[in-house]
């Protein structure tokens, strides 16, 4: 089961200190809700691991990550992370390239072009709402990354960031998520812009 | 003398054939009495659960078993390496290929056996399988059959990497099982150059699964001090497991018992020998304990056989009156990783060369490849006799295409290809010699109790108003009651079967088979004919199957071999206890044998019926009045070796309405009339027969596994895999015509299976004929709302105005 995103997001804060935040893996990588990195092997390679959480049911992922390319000529990331979850009935792949585009007058976007395989079990029961669900996975990141950028900066506003950034759930909630697909589902098929 | 009143009471009291006898098994069953492999229960009794591959292929690189083994509770962590020293880490399959018992160094279809964990309770065991570490690489994987024979294609199978020869034919590919033809090549492709009419169609026939209520799952419980094995196991032919597990394990076959108690529904699904139960078996011998091992669904829908995943390419040749000339077939079937078809030996494609069907067709020539793909092993029936499901499928679209080709009326153009009822006993372009038929009455009989004509009118003013309506009709003829031993044999056992019947002193009688039942009413369906044979009351006979220590040896139940077969050994061990029996009375009444006449249940003296000896005081005679040198005793064992199969026919019609907004199709009436030869007992029938309709619209209108790109299978639970209840199920009508077969005892063929071959290309042509007059030939299954809306899209039916 193979899922292609692409996804542009505004960020409300200088194109130098997202790039500077793209770069700190470990600092990115916890904009992912409930991951985090456990080890790094050497400058490209690192360890980390995702917790799911789908109703009664937690799945964790342990995986590897390797940054293939950094380009600060263009302000991209290349990488690949690999996982496999802990009970051994699934497993993940995702190559991601980012990209900061500076927009001028302190803005940004993150342009984001992933490939996500999901094989096993998450792919027989999950396979029909991937989309959907790396949709909001992909937007939880994207407003902590946000956040994170703002709190970069100075005054009340980076502040507030801040305090938000700080408040992320510690685990992707898939009871919440599934909510907020349904949701986009329906304001899609009446019509309504999609969520994102 | 005897009345005619009187006569007719006492066959009444018998309930034998021809009796809607009420079901011996249901009391049990339905106050949840029955007794499945779930239900055993043995001291010290173990639990195994199964760790199972997340990938479509891969290679194992390493399997750390320390954490599972460090959980309290768990016993053993078995893997493939454990088994090589035994020489079981492989099994032989019944299609000549070999298959994995545990991964060994790759894994080749998703949710393969890996590791068999054995455990203190199910539960530790389930949680153990979590903490098998084992570490894969990844490899592409094929999931379809059309690109496995590509030049570039990765093997699958790297342990047949270089054998070329084939336990059918010659493999043409790494990914290559067999080929296999049948008929006259070059003759039908010189009737096809010249023919007036041609017609050619694809089709494919999804990948289904039997997905009976139990799923499997065995007991093993060895004893080292006697050296002998019990294993209680979920199959349809449990002499079989009985030789194979012997030849696997090196005990001998005396020291191995094999039960099969109640079953839960086979189908076709428990004939094969799975590796879970080698597994268990293995695990019970190391441990000395008995081990459980029982699949939870998504394990059964995922590893256990499939059916079908045939892909089809029919042509026929025709005069320009609809006449066929010729037929000509190609298959690409999809066997999955491992060749584990439940076929007769000689025959990889089943018996699917019975696909010139009800028709007169002189020439014809059919060519089946297997391939492999990553995708789970098996091909076995699914309630029909071994492929003919697809035969009928095949042969029934192509007859409709032809009509469509031509504006014949599809009743019509059967009717002018129908074997006529004079030419039975008839031999098929493919060589087969159906029994008999008479494909013209049922038609006929069928047509006129749907009104045939007046739906036709409907349909023309519908399709003028823009509406959607189909009927579909289908004459199948089916060949069950495998089979005769001189081409039928499943691992060089010819497939025959036995009846074993005691009759006791007092009058009653026990009866054991070689088959066993696993819903059909085996033991209520058996006690009539030996009722009817020997005049000794059903209820005062009890039949015992499953019980390899008991039982006569048998080839076991599926393809509706019960009847023809095992009907047959029991009719004929029934007539073995009669001929003794009128031996007795003719001494009991000092006259000879000759002077004897039979009466429902005595002999009586012909011209004096007044003197008359019933079976029950002739069962007591045999046990102290025996006529001088005849041994005492009134027993009899047959095994039955037929020398043909048997052909039930039928003619079925749909009628349906779609939405052409939705796509939903409502099936607003389905007439089915089933000629099965003689009928044992009609209710059981009926029930056979509303069953498998219900599995024929099941696989039509909804069932199928489906695998993605990456081949994960997608469709391996409940919430996919669509299995009809009452809420989806339509209304059914039975209907039937009675022409015996002359070479059965009895008259009697093969049932069960006829209303699935023959209801799922029904529901096919009645689908396509809603939209016919729209130039559709064919459209693939399952026809559920959602492919059913795409083609009403594609023709852009679902405008408003």
């Amino acid at each position: 089961m193979q899922v292609k995103l692409e996804k542009v997001f505004p960020i409300d804060g200088p194109a130098s200190n997202a790039w500077k935040l793209l770069q700190d893996i470990p600092e990115m990588a916890s904009c992912m809700p409930g991951a985090e990195i456990t080890e790094q092997i050497d400058d490209s390679n690192y360890k980390g691991k995702v917790k799911v959480k789908i109703g009664p049911a937690t799945a964790a992922f342990n995986g590897d990550i390797e940054i293939k390319n950094i380009d600060p000529a263009n302000h991209q990331l290349t990488m690949v992370g690999k996982g496999t979850d802990t009970k051994g009935t699934s497993s993940a792949t995702m190559e991601l390239t980012a990209t900061i585009r500076d927009l001028g007058d302190g803005k940004c976007e993150l342009v984001g072009v992933s490939e996500v395989t999901v094989t096993g079990k998450m792919a027989s029961f999950g396979g029909r709402m991937m989309t959907q669900v790396s949709d909001q996975i992909l937007k939880q990141f994207a407003a902590n990354f946000s956040n994170k950028v703002i709190a970069m900066g100075d005054g009340a506003e980076a502040e507030a960031a801040a305090a938000k950034a700080a408040e992320q759930p510690k685990e992707v909630n898939g009871l919440a998520l599934a909510w907020s697909v349904i949701v986009g589902f329906f304001k899609s098929l009446f019509g309504g812009k999609s969520t994102t | 003398m005897s009345s005619t009143a009187d006569t007719v009471e006492r066959e009444k009291n018998l309930q034998g054939i021809g009796c809607s006898r009420k079901r011996k098994e249901d009391p049990r069953f339905i106050q949840g009495k029955g007794n499945y492999v779930d239900d055993i229960k043995m001291p010290g009794m173990l639990f195994a659960d199964m760790v199972r591959s997340p990938h479509a292929h891969a290679r194992i690189k390493s399997i750390n078993k320390e954490k599972a083994l460090a959980l309290p509770g768990v016993h053993a962590v078995i893997t493939a390496e454990d088994l090589k020293p035994l020489n079981l880490h492989w099994m032989p399959t019944l299609a000549g290929d070999v298959q994995a018992v545990l991964a060994d160094e790759k894994v080749v279809f998703q949710q393969q056996e890996v590791a068999l964990v054995v455990a203190d309770d199910r539960y530790i065991a389930a949680d153990a399988t979590e903490l098998v570490e084992v570490e894969y690489e990844e490899l592409p994987p094929i999931v379809d059959p059309h690109k496995a024979m590509d030049p570039d294609a990765p093997i699958i199978r790297e342990d047949l990497v270089g054998k070329m020869e084939g336990a059918h034919s010659k493999r043409l590919h790494d990914n290559h099982i067999f080929t296999w033809e049948v008929g006259q090549k070059d003759e039908t492709d010189r009737v096809f150059e010249t023919a007036e009419v041609t017609v050619k169609q694809e089709m494919t026939y999804q990948r289904v699964h039997p997905s009976p209520l139990e799923t499997c799952g065995c007991v093993a419980s060895f004893d080292k001090i006697k050296g002998t094995l019990t294993v209680y196991i979920t199959s349809q032919a449990p002499h079989v497991v009985r030789t194979v597990v012997s030849q696997l394990s090196g005990i001998p076959e005396s020291k191995v018992r094999i039960i099969s108690p109640d079953i839960g529904g086979g189908f076709g699904n428990k004939v094969g020998v799975y590796p879970g139960y080698v597994a268990t078996i293995v695990a019970s011998i190391v441990l000395g304990r008995p081990v459980k091992w029982v699949e939870d669904r998504i394990e059964h829908l995922s590893t256990t056989a499939f059916a079908r995943d045939y892909h089809m390419t029919g042509e026929l040749a025709a005069d320009k009156d609809g006449r066929i000339k010729a037929l000509r077939v190609n298959v690409l079937a999809d066997h999955g990783a491992f060749d584990a078809c439940a076929d007769p030996s000689k025959f990889p494609a089943g018996l699917f060369h019975i696909c010139t069907g009800s028709y007169d067709i002189p020439t014809a020539y059919a060519r089946v490849d297997g391939v492999y793909t990553n995708k789970a092993p098996g091909g076995v029936a699914y309630r029909c006799s071994f492929r003919v499901t697809e035969a009928v499928y095949l042969i029934e679209r192509m007859v409709d295409v032809l009509a469509q080709k031509l504006n014949i009326d599809k009743a019509e153009i059967r009717f002018r290809n129908f074997i006529k009822p004079e030419q039975f006993p008839y031999t098929s372009a493919f060589g087969w010699e159906y029994d008999s038929g008479n494909y013209h009455a049922a038609l006929k009989k069928v047509l006129e109790a749907v009104d045939y004509e007046g739906l036709r009118k409907e349909q023309a003013e519908k399709r003028a108003r823009g509406e959607l309506m189909g009927i579909g009709i289908v004459t199948f003829t089916e060949i069950v009651g495998a089979g005769p031993s001189k081409t039928c044999d499943i691992l060089g056992i010819g497939m025959f079967d036995s009846c074993e019947i005691r009759v006791h002193p007092t009058g009653s009688a026990l009866a054991r088979m070689g088959t066993i039942t696993q819903g059909q009413g085996h033991q209520t369906t058996y006690a009539q004919i030996i009722a009817s044979e020997l005049g000794i009351p059903s209820e005062d006979i009890q039949i015992e199957e499953g019980d390899t220590d008991t039982a006569p040896y048998g080839l076991g139940t599926y393809g509706s071999r019960t009847t023809p077969v095992g009907g047959a050994a029991t009719a004929k061990a029934a007539r073995k206890i009669r001929a003794k029996a009128r031996k007795i009375a003719a001494h009991l009444l000092e006259v000879s044998e000759d002077d004897l006449e039979w009466d429902v249940d005595r002999f009586r003296v012909k011209g004096s019926p007044d003197q008359a000896k019933t079976m029950k005081e002739i069962a007591w005679a045999a046990y102290n009045n025996v006529p001088e040198g005849m041994e005492p005793g009134l027993e009899a064992v047959e095994y039955y070796d037929p020398p043909n199969f048997t052909y039930p026919f039928g003619a079925y019609v749909c009628v349906v309405d779609i939405d052409k907004y939705t796509g939903v199709t409502k099936i607003r009436r389905f007439y089915a009339l089933d000629d099965c030869g003689t009928r044992i007992n009609p209710m059981i029938i009926d029930g056979q027969i509303h069953g498998g309709l219900t599995e024929g619209f099941a696989v039509a209108m909804g069932q199928e596994l489906i695998y993605d790109e990456g081949g994960n299978i997608l469709g391996n639970s409940f919430m996919d895999y669509f299995l009809p209840t009452a809420v989806e199920t339509p209304h059914w009508e039975t209907d039937y015509t009675v022409t015996p077969s002359p070479h059965h005892p009895l008259g009697a063929k093969g049932v069960a299976e006829s209303p699935h071959v023959g209801s799922i290309p029904t529901f096919t042509a009645a689908v396509v004929d809603a939209f016919a007059h729209l130039g559709v030939t064919h459209m693939n299954m399952p026809h559920n709302a959602f492919n059913v809306w795409k083609k009403i899209h594609e023709l852009g039916l679902d405008k408003r105005s």
